[in-house]
């Protein structure tokens, strides 16, 4: 089950318009959207906000990963409405909900239409100094490989008479140590070796190194820039001065 | 019963294709009885992998049966399978876990519903016929790479499963460990085991067992005896393996001119044939 959430993060290569955006572009949508998101408490706004995003889900032929990811998060949605509704109002649950759920929307879209490697060259362009954006994109790298080693790992301690499902949280917690132990010890062995492999390969010798591949910022880049700064100019207005309507809510 | 009493194992059509579409069976059926030595050879990706882990149910047939002891494995969960049917990973650190070597051994037969002092005592058997006795106290993170090997499959083995699967467990080893490893399979021969492994060793099949199983893109490409299978050059060639050491050999002298019997078929009988050979040549 949790592999299959994983998979709801994961890039795959399309051709779309959404896909062919610069990273940088889709990042700024991301940041965009979550500041939009976290300036309304309101319902109507955060609404109006969330189907904005539909169409371009729509364009980068997302929406069964998208929808997975959220499917994901169903746990979390619910945490956020119970304890809401129980201590502040149905209407503020409903809100953060959907809050939430834009944010996590606009980084699926980041996660799922952006080649890591591009990820880490447009960081570089940023200034962020390479070694980290390089760990950054080689965290992503890793996150399918974790993924079946933890299968294999499952796996292999099942084969020795492992039940995974247990009857008590503390047996629950107990049990996880079969796996997380093997897990956690063959990702620090994997992480040596990457890390020797990197240095015999000279990395970090050099300050300022060149790239094979480069990203560019074209038209339709800074089209979809211009679109996303005055979305977060004008939702900025409303806010100042917000018309009566938009604070419409459920009447309990 | 409609099966022999001995075949115990039965793939009837079995088709299987991962969540994602791959498809990596196609209609197999293998029959293997008690107490047989077989090996499952064949390319990266052949299939061999999914095959064994349906063998204690850890994955399941899209289409067809899988038979262990004429009981569909559908009816059975992976626990009361696991007893029956030993898997031992190509990696043993992903089973190991525990703070002390006898603590892993425990860990596994904490699922046999055994006593606490059957449990001490199968431990300790366990850990003096494995020459882990001094180790007993020590972390199994510090083992070797082959002692960690050797540890994981007596993880399997207190288990005592009727049948036993390993997956390459050659690799890795040095000639030492395969030693070691050899002697633990004569010994459980002897106690009319069943025995599975996956392996690329051409030279470890063709000399210790007896049955090879040859696999390519998810089917069956051959099935029968080793020394018959691993001896053809095609279907070595077409499972991406290529002949054992003595079988080159004769291929090349042949090229030179020189016919060697059909009967030739390990170092010894060629070293033999060979020093005949030029004991006639020199006399002529």
């Amino acid at each position: 089950m949790s592999l299959q959430f994983l998979n709801a993060f994961r890039f795959l290569k399309k051709n779309t318009l959404i896909h062919n955006l610069d990273p940088r572009a889709k990042l700024l949508f991301a940041i965009i959207y979550t500041l939009n998101a976290l300036m309304f408490n309101e319902i109507l706004p955060l609404m109006i906000l969330f189907i904005s995003l539909i169409p371009l889900i729509l364009l980068g032929k997302l929406f069964k990963s998208w929808f997975k990811s959220l499917k994901g998060m169903s746990f979390l949605f619910i945490i956020i409405i119970l304890l809401n509704t129980l201590f502040i109002s149905l209407n503020f649950a409903i809100a953060m909900t959907l809050r939430i759920s834009i944010m996590l929307s606009a980084f699926s879209v980041f996660f799922l239409t952006v080649d890591p490697n591009d990820l880490a060259l447009s960081l570089i362009s940023m200034k962020v100094p390479y070694e980290f954006a390089f760990s950054f994109s080689l965290a992503f790298r890793f996150v399918p490989t974790i993924a079946i080693e933890a299968q294999n790992i499952m796996d292999a301690q099942q084969s020795r008479g492992y039940e995974m499902q247990q009857k008590g949280i503390i047996n629950q917690v107990k049990n996880l140590f079969p796996l997380l132990v093997p897990l956690i010890i063959s990702s620090i062995k994997r992480a040596f070796n990457v890390a020797e492999a990197l240095e015999s390969r000279a990395f970090g010798s050099e300050k300022k190194r060149t790239y094979y591949f480069t990203i560019k910022y074209t038209a339709k880049d800074w089209l979809f820039t211009l679109y996303l700064l005055a979305l977060i100019s004008i939702l900025i207005i409303i806010r100042i001065n917000m018309p009566i309507w938009l604070y419409w809510s459920i009447p309990v | 019963m409609v099966n022999d009493i001995n075949s115990l194992i039965r793939f009837q059509d079995v088709n299987f294709s991962y969540p994602n579409g791959t498809i990596a069976l196609k209609e197999i059926n293998l029959k293997i009885s008690r107490g047989e030595k077989i090996a499952i050879m064949g390319q990266n990706g052949a299939g061999k992998t999914t095959l064994i882990r349906m063998l204690n149910g850890l994955l399941r047939p899209t289409s067809g049966r899988v038979l262990i002891e004429g009981i569909d494995i559908i009816n059975s969960t992976i626990g009361s399978l696991s007893k029956k049917v030993g898997i031992i990973f190509q990696n043993p650190m992903h089973q190991l876990f525990s703070n002390t070597v006898a603590e892993e051994i425990k860990f596994s037969l904490k699922s046999l519903d055994l006593g606490k002092e059957e449990v001490e005592e199968k431990t300790n058997t366990i850990l003096r016929e494995y020459g882990f006795e001094k180790y007993a106290d020590h972390s199994p993170m510090n083992l070797s790479g082959g002692e960690s090997k050797k540890l994981a499959n007596a993880s399997i083995m207190c288990r005592d499963p009727d049948v036993l699967v390993f997956d390459e467990p050659t690799l890795g080893q040095d000639a030492n460990e395969i030693k070691i490893f050899l002697d633990m399979l004569e010994k459980e021969g002897r106690k009319k085991k069943t025995i599975i492994m996956v392996t690329h060793n051409v030279e470890f099949a063709f000399e210790h067992v007896p049955r090879v199983v040859l696999m390519t893109n998810g089917r069956i490409l051959a099935d029968g005896p080793t020394t018959r299978l691993l001896t053809n050059e095609t279907l070595v060639h077409r499972s991406s393996l290529i002949l054992p050491q003595v079988f080159r050999l004769k291929l090349g002298l042949k090229t030179l001119g020189l016919e060697v019997p059909d009967n030739v078929i390990n170092q010894a009988d060629m070293v033999k044939f060979l020093s005949n050979y030029f004991e006639t040549e020199s006399k002529r």
